[in-house]
C-alpha cells in the first residue's frame, strides 16, 4: 500500500500560504493575518477518508534567510547528484538553529517526501529576491507546482507564470479566497498529477468532497425546509387566570405576544443561519454575529425585507393556481372523474383567485382569546396567514445559503447578505412552486407536513436554489 | 434485539427523533463506524442491528426502549378492551336470553344482533384501513397524542386491533354465558316476526346461515317442521299442541351462530389487523425518512478536511508604537533585494547621492562589502544617517535583520537607518497595511537605530497619521 502524498504549502512570508491551506482544508479557524509570520510552525491538514488518509497538506512558515541556506548548500555540494543529500544535512544539522527555524520547519516535510506547492502572490511585480528560494526548493528535487495567488487588486501573474515556469513542473493560478469550488477540486487534481502515484489518492479524494458538497446542498434544502415549517406553523400561547385576564387589555395581551412571536421567529431564522454555516464548516462566522447584519440592516419583519424578498401577484396566482386544484380535484376524484376536471379548475380558479387578491398585504397573526376552561383562558397568537411571509424566509434563507456555500474558508470579511430582488423566483418550475405553496397552506393551517411532503418541500427548495444560483450567474 | 417490527419501528422511530438536535456530522461519523465494523464481521448492517449497537454502547440500564414503553401502553389498552369485552359480553348474552318463562326468545333478535357484530367487526376494519381514528379523544385522555408522524400512522391499526381483540372476548364471553344458560336453564327458543313470512322462507334463511357448520353438526341445522313448529305471536302466551322440549331444540344453531358469525370473523380480522400491523410497521420502516437517511451514512464514507486545528486566536501583535519618521538628509542610500530598479524617482536622488544596491541577488558576499563601504562613508560624519529602501509589499525578512544588525555592529556608533518602503508605483505612498509591518520591524531592532520613513509626496499621508495606535 502506497503512503497517502503530503504537500508542504511553502514560500516568502506573508504570500498567503495559510489562505490556500484554509480554503483547501475547508477551515476557518486558521490564523490568517497580513503579518509576516503569522505562522510559526509548521501544521498537518490531512484529508482522510473513514479514517484513512487520501493526502496531507502540511501549512508552513515563510522563508527568511534563503540565501544563507543556499550558500551553505552550495558549500557542502559537489554535483547536482547530491543536492536533495546536502537539503536534508542541512535540515538535519539546524534544527533548533534559531536563525533557520523558519526554513528548518519548512524544508522538513520536503525532505521526508512532501510534495512542493509554492505559493506568490501575483497582484505585486515578480522579485528576483525569490529566486534563492526557488533554487532550495528545486534542490530538493521533489516535485513541485507553483500557484500564483493574488492578494491585492493588481495582476502581475503573466511575468510571475514565464519566471515559475522556469523552477516548476506546473503553474497554476488560484485565489484562495474567491475561487470556486470546481477551482478547488481542479487544483487538487493537478497536485495528483505531479508524480503517478498520487493520481489515484487525489482523484478518489475530489470525488469525495463533491459528493460532500451535493450533500450538503441537499442538506441545507432539508434544514431550510424544516426551518420554515416551524416558521410559518409557529404560534405564540399563553395561559392566563381569570385575575390575569381582567388585568391586562387585550391591546396589550396582544403586544406581548406579537413581541414574543416576533422574537422566536427572528431567533429560529438565526439557528436556521448557523446550521448551514457549520454544515459547511464555517464556525467562526458565528463570532462575528454581532456584526453580521443584512444589508441596511434589514430586519425579519421590515417592510424593506418583504418588498425585496416577495414574490410578485403574478407569481402567487399561478402557485396558488397549483396549490388550489390539488384540493378541487378531490371532487373529481369524488365524482369519479364525471366532472371531467371542473373541480381541478374551480379548485385552482379559487386558490389564485385567493392568492391574487390577498398576497399583497401584511396578513400577520392575529390576538385570538380562547373561551374559559377550567378557569384558565388561553391567548395565542399565530401562525402566520400571510404566505409571502413564507418567500421572505424562503429568500432569505436561499440567499444566506448561497453566500455560506461559496465562501471559502480563508475568508475572513464579514458575511454582508445585500438584499436581492425577486425575480430569481420566477425561474422557478411549476412543480416547485406548487410543492413550496402548498407547504405553506399547510403549515399555516397548523397541519403537519407528512414524510413525503417534506420531501418534496426539499426538493422544491432544492429547485428554487438552482434557480437563484443561475440568477446569480446571470446577474453577474 | 427484538425482530418483533412494530417495536423495531417504535425504537427507530425514538432513536431518530432523538438524534435530531446532533450535528449531522457527527451523525455520520458514527453510523458510517457502525457500517464498517459489520462489514469487518460480515454481518449486513440493519436498524435491529443498528439499535442493538446503540443500545450495548449506552451500557446496562436502558433496557425499556420507548418501543417497549409504547408497546405496554398498547398492552394496556387491550387489556381493557378485554375486560370490557368480557363483561359487555355476559351482560349482552344475559339480555339476550332474557326469559321469564312466559315469553320465547326471538332467534329473530338474536340473528340481527349477530349482523349488527358483524358489521362492528367490519367497520372496525375499514376505519383502520382508512385511517379514521374515532378514538383518537382516549389517546388524549392517556396524553399519547403528540405523536411522531409514524407513530400517528400506526395508531388507527393498533386501536383496530385492540377492538378486535374486546370483540374476540366479547364474542367467546357471549358464548360461555349461553353454554352456562342452556345448561342451568331451559330457555325456550322461538321465531317471530311482524312481516308476512312463511316458516319456509325462514328455514332457508337459517339453513344458509348454518351452511358453515351443517356439514360438522348436523343437529345444529334447525329442520322446517322445527322452524313451523317453533313461530310464535305476539299475543299468544303459548302454542298449544307443541312438545314443550322443542322450543329447546334451537340451542346448537344458536351456539353455532354465534361462534360462526361473531367469534370466528373477530377472531380472523384480529389475525388480520395483527398481520396488516406488521406488515405497515415493516414498511413504515422501510420507508422511514430516519432510515433512508441511516443508509445513506452508513454507505458513504466520512470525509474529515483536517480543520479541526485551530489556532485562529493565536495572531501576532499587531499593535504598532512607531510613527513614521521624516526621511534624513544623507547621500547614502542602500537598495535593499531590487528595490528602486530599474531606478529611483529623481525626487529621491540628490547630485550627490551615493547608491548601494544587497539583498535579494545579490550574494552575501557582496552584503558585507556594502556594508563595509557604507562604513567607511559614515566614518567621520557627525550625525550619520543611511536610508534602505525597500519594497513596501515584501515583507521584512531575517535576511534584512541580519543586514542591519550587523551594520550596528559595524558602522559607526550613533549611525541611525531609515527604512524607505516604496510601492509598486514608487510615485505613490506605500499603502498603510504594508506600512504596519515595517514599523513593527524596527521596533524589533535595537533602539533608536531604525525607524522608517515615507516617501516624499509633498502631502502628508492621511492615513497613516490616524493608523498608528497608542
Amino acid at each position: 500500500m502506497t503512503t497517502a502524498p503530503v504537500f508542504a504549502v511553502v514560500g516568502h512570508p506573508n504570500k498567503g500560504k495559510s489562505s490556500v491551506v484554509a480554503t483547501l482544508s475547508q477551515n476557518d479557524a486558521i490564523a490568517i493575518a497580513l503579518e509576516p509570520g503569522t505562522t510559526r510552525a509548521r501544521q498537518d491538514y490531512p484529508l482522510t477518508v473513514d479514517g484513512q488518509k487520501l493526502y496531507t497538506l502540511v501549512d508552513t512558515p515563510g522563508f527568511q534567510r534563503p540565501r544563507r541556506v543556499l550558500q551553505w548548500l552550495e558549500a557542502h555540494s559537489i554535483s547536482a547528484s547530491d543536492h536533495p543529500e546536502t537539503v536534508r544535512a542541512f535540515v538535519l544539522q539546524h534544527r533548533g538553529d534559531e536563525r533557520f527555524v523558519d526554513e528548518c520547519e519548512l524544508l522538513a516535510p520536503i525532505v521526508e517526501g512532501a510534495g512542493i506547492i509554492y505559493v506568490v502572490d501575483g497582484s505585486v511585480p515578480y522579485s528576483a529576491e525569490h529566486e534563492a528560494e526557488m533554487t532550495i526548493l528545486r534542490w530538493t528535487g521533489r516535485p513541485s507546482l507553483a500557484l500564483i495567488n493574488s492578494i491585492g487588486e493588481d495582476d502581475y501573474s503573466d511575468t510571475w507564470q514565464s519566471a515559475l515556469g522556469q523552477f516548476f513542473q506546473v503553474v497554476r493560478k488560484f485565489d484562495a479566497v474567491r475561487a470556486p469550488f470546481e477551482q478547488h477540486l481542479s487544483l487538487l487534481r493537478a497536485f495528483g498529477q505531479l508524480e503517478p502515484d498520487w493520481e489515484e489518492p487525489l482523484e478518489r479524494a475530489t470525488r469525495f468532497l463533491s459528493e460532500q458538497r451535493h450533500q450538503r446542498r441537499h442538506q441545507s434544502a432539508g434544514l431550510i425546509a424544516i426551518a420554515l415549517e416551524d416558521l410559518m406553523s409557529y404560534q405564540e400561547k399563553r395561559t392566563l387566570t381569570l385575575n390575569q385576564v381582567a388585568e391586562t387589555s387585550d391591546t396589550s395581551l396582544a403586544e406581548t405576544l406579537r413581541d414574543r412571536w416576533y422574537r422566536h421567529q427572528r431567533k429560529r431564522e438565526q439557528t436556521l443561519r448557523i446550521d448551514i454555516e457549520h454544515l459547511y464548516q464555517h464556525q467562526r462566522i458565528r463570532r462575528q454575529e454581532a456584526e453580521l447584519q443584512w444589508h441596511s440592516q434589514h430586519d425579519l419583519f421590515s417592510e424593506d425585507t418583504r418588498k425585496h424578498w416577495a414574490v410578485s401577484k403574478r407569481y402567487l396566482a399561478t402557485a396558488g393556481f397549483g396549490a388550489g386544484a390539488v384540493g378541487g380535484a378531490g371532487i373529481d376524484a369524488m365524482t369519479l372523474g364525471s366532472s371531467l376536471g371542473t373541480g381541478a379548475l374551480v379548485g385552482g380558479l379559487i386558490g389564485a383567485a385567493g392568492s391574487y387578491f390577498y398576497g399583497d398585504r401584511l396578513l400577520l397573526p392575529a390576538l385570538n382569546i380562547g373561551p374559559l376552561k377550567d378557569g384558565l383562558k388561553t391567548a395565542s397568537f399565530g401562525p402566520v396567514q400571510d404566505s409571502q411571509f413564507g418567500y421572505v424566509v424562503l429568500g432569505r434563507a436561499v440567499d444566506h445559503w448561497w453566500h455560506i456555500s461559496h465562501r471559502n474558508h480563508a475568508g475572513r470579511d464579514l458575511l454582508e447578505l445585500e438584499p436581492a430582488d425577486h425575480h430569481w423566483l420566477e425561474q422557478l418550475d411549476k412543480t416547485s412552486r406548487r410543492e413550496i405553496q402548498r407547504a405553506f397552506d399547510r403549515c399555516r393551517k397548523q397541519r403537519p407536513l407528512t414524510h413525503q411532503q417534506r420531501e418534496n418541500l426539499t426538493t422544491a427548495i432544492e429547485q428554487a436554489m438552482s434557480a437563484y444560483d443561475d440568477w446569480r450567474l446571470n446577474r453577474a | 434485539m427484538s425482530q418483533n417490527p412494530l417495536r423495531l419501528l417504535l425504537d427507530f422511530d425514538d432513536r431518530i427523533q432523538r438524534d435530531r438536535d446532533q450535528p449531522s456530522a457527527f451523525l455520520h461519523r458514527r453510523d458510517r463506524r457502525f457500517a464498517l465494523d459489520c462489514e469487518q464481521q460480515g454481518i449486513t448492517p440493519d436498524a435491529s442491528h443498528w439499535l442493538a449497537h446503540m443500545d450495548r454502547l449506552s451500557g446496562p440500564g436502558g433496557t425499556v426502549t420507548a418501543g417497549s414503553r409504547e408497546l405496554r401502553l398498547w398492552y394496556r389498552v387491550n387489556g381493557g378492551f378485554v375486560a370490557a369485552g368480557c363483561l359487555i359480553g355476559i351482560l349482552t348474552m344475559l339480555g339476550l336470553l332474557f326469559y321469564d318463562g312466559g315469553q320465547r326468545i326471538n332467534i329473530t333478535v338474536i340473528l340481527a344482533f349477530v349482523l349488527f357484530q358483524l358489521l362492528l367487526a367490519l367497520a372496525t376494519t375499514v376505519q383502520a384501513l382508512v385511517g379514521w381514528q374515532p378514538w383518537r379523544w382516549l389517546l388524549k385522555r392517556l396524553h399519547r397524542d403528540h405523536a411522531s408522524p409514524t407513530r400517528a400512522r400506526l395508531q388507527p391499526l393498533l386501536m383496530a386491533r385492540a377492538a378486535h381483540a374486546g370483540g374476540v372476548a366479547f364474542g367467546l364471553a357471549g358464548l360461555a354465558t349461553l353454554l352456562v344458560m342452556v345448561v342451568v336453564q331451559d330457555l325456550a327458543f322461538g321465531w317471530s316476526t311482524t312481516l308476512d313470512t312463511a316458516a319456509s322462507g325462514y328455514h332457508s334463511l337459517v339453513n344458509t346461515l348454518a351452511t358453515p357448520w351443517s356439514w360438522l353438526w348436523p343437529a345444529a341445522v334447525p329442520s322446517l317442521e322445527l322452524v313451523e313448529a317453533t313461530r310464535f305471536f305476539r299475543a299468544a302466551s303459548g302454542t298449544p299442541g307443541i312438545d314443550p322440549s322443542r322450543w329447546g331444540q334451537w340451542w346448537p344453531f344458536v351456539v353455532m351462530l354465534w361462534l360462526t358469525w361473531t367469534v370466528i370473523p373477530r377472531v380472523l380480522l384480529l389475525i388480520l389487523s395483527q398481520g396488516l400491523l406488521r406488515h405497515r410497521a415493516a414498511r413504515l420502516l422501510a420507508r422511514h425518512p430516519g432510515m433512508q437517511a441511516l443508509l445513506y451514512r452508513m454507505e458513504t464514507a466520512t470525509l474529515d478536511t483536517g480543520s479541526s486545528h485551530n489556532d485562529a486566536a493565536d495572531l501576532p501583535d499587531t499593535r504598532t508604537r512607531s510613527r513614521p519618521d521624516l526621511l534624513p538628509d544623507t547621500p547614502i542610500m542602500i537598495c535593499w533585494a531590487g528595490a528602486g530598479e530599474p531606478e529611483l524617482p529623481q525626487r529621491l536622488q540628490a547630485p550627490d547621492t551615493r547608491i548601494f544596491r544587497a539583498g535579494g541577488r545579490a550574494t552575501l558576499a557582496q552584503d558585507d562589502e556594502v556594508l563595509a563601504q557604507v562604513g567607511d562613508q559614515l566614518a567621520g560624519q557627525k550625525a550619520p544617517a543611511v536610508i534602505v529602501v525597500t519594497r513596501s509589499w515584501e515583507p521584512p525578512t531575517g535576511e534584512l535583520h541580519d543586514f542591519l544588525e550587523a551594520a550596528l555592529e559595524r558602522w559607526p556608533s550613533g549611525a541611525r537607518v531609515t527604512l524607505l518602503p516604496l510601492a509598486s508605483d514608487p510615485n505613490r505612498p506605500p499603502e498603510t497595511h504594508l506600512v504596519q509591518p515595517w514599523l513593527r520591524f524596527t521596533e524589533r531592532l535595537a533602539p533608536g537605530f531604525a525607524s522608517v520613513a515615507l516617501p516624499p509626496t509633498g502631502e502628508p499621508d492621511p492615513y497613516l497619521a490616524g493608523s498608528v495606535q497608542p
